[in-house]
């Protein structure tokens, strides 16, 4: 039963691919692998850090007030995790720029929030938490490399071919939803076949 | 009337709650983020100058958003340094203007030379306007200067 919460994200739900919410940080911070990695630790920070206190507190919630609540405990751990970054790696934080206070909008931050920790005990929403954060950033990290390969020739940084024979409209905002679709289209295929 | 105060005075509490730890937080990083500032404008400045002389910082209208750089200009106006702070053109073409290759046409440059995108200065293939951006940047600095 708690496998099972950590496992959904991964891929039968997986938030980017499946659920296709949160694509708007997935969109514009996937243009490098580097970007992706430290914008998947961020999000994986801010949403197991939201579904443990969500859960935690679920039961002194009043209903009618649970979404401020939720905004409330969601904007406090993105801001924490906004001055930790610029405190202890300000380049990660130059390079994702205004996505990190971005986070507070994620909707999958919010989604878990208000579809599993209100309703689910505490290690089980951690797991949730951890599992979707997996979810997340196997699909943000391979759009990653896949977008920076194609479009910069290198990958984490480092060069890989020359830069003169790599397509620049893969690191473009095209690049993102063409990367995209075709990781979904695959997903598809694979699902329809183990059925 | 009651259930709304009781709610307002939950959501108060809450919100404390969050401030005094955000205070915390923000307690403990604030000094190394001033630091993390400091640092990398030394650095920008100890780069833009390797010889006495002044560190200018300008901020030309880019194809998407203020390029924010740094100049440094010796004793007798000429540029040599230059570095790009921040920019937020397109990545794979006008970003490319943070390139050494691109920005070290400028140095040796003095108030009385053309700088002109094309003529004077090979611009980025696709990014005339970010190229022409820096190009301003550089002339403007010199102007300050």
């Amino acid at each position: 039963m708690l496998w099972k919460n950590f496992n959904q994200g991964i891929i039968k739900e997986n938030p980017v691919l499946r659920l296709m919410i949160g694509l708007c940080p997935v969109l514009a911070v996937s243009n490098s692998a580097m970007n992706a990695l430290g914008m998947s630790v961020a999000v994986a920070f801010v949403l197991i850090c939201s579904n443990w206190v969500v859960a935690l507190i679920r039961k002194i919630t009043p209903d009618e007030i649970r979404i401020p609540i939720f905004i409330i405990v969601i904007s406090t751990f993105v801001t924490i995790s906004d001055y930790i970054m610029q405190a202890f790696t300000p380049d990660l934080h130059h390079a994702l720029g205004v996505f990190v206070p971005l986070i507070v909008v994620n909707c999958i931050i919010l989604g878990r929030a208000e579809a599993f920790a209100y309703r689910n005990p505490v290690l089980n929403s951690i797991l949730d938490g951890a599992g979707m954060s997996l979810g997340f950033a196997l699909a943000l990290i391979s759009i990653g490399v896949i977008r920076e390969v194609l479009g910069a020739g290198s990958v984490f940084g480092i060069p890989l071919f020359n830069q003169a024979a790599a397509a620049t409209i893969m690191i473009l905002p095209p690049g993102a939803f063409i990367t995209i679709g075709i990781l979904m289209a695959f997903l598809n295929k694979m699902e329809n076949k183990v059925q | 009337m009651g259930k709304i105060i009781r709610l307002a005075l939950i959501l108060t509490i809450f919100c404390v709650i969050s401030a005094g730890a955000l205070a915390f937080v923000y307690l403990f990083t604030e000094p190394k983020i001033k630091l993390n500032q400091k640092l990398s404008y030394d650095s920008s400045v100890k780069e833009v100058l390797p010889q006495p002389g002044k560190a200018v910082s300008v901020s030309p209208r880019g194809y998407s958003g203020p390029i924010n750089m740094m100049v440094g200009v010796d004793r007798s106006g000429t540029v040599i340094g230059i570095k790009i702070l921040n920019q937020t053109e397109t990545p794979g073409l006008g970003a490319n203007v943070v390139k050494t290759k691109f920005l070290n046409q400028f140095i040796g440059k003095t108030a009385k030379d053309q700088i002109e995108p094309k003529k004077d200065i090979d611009a980025i293939t696709g990014a005339t306007i970010s190229s022409r951006a820096v190009c301003k940047g550089v002339k403007d600095a010199l102007e300050k200067f």
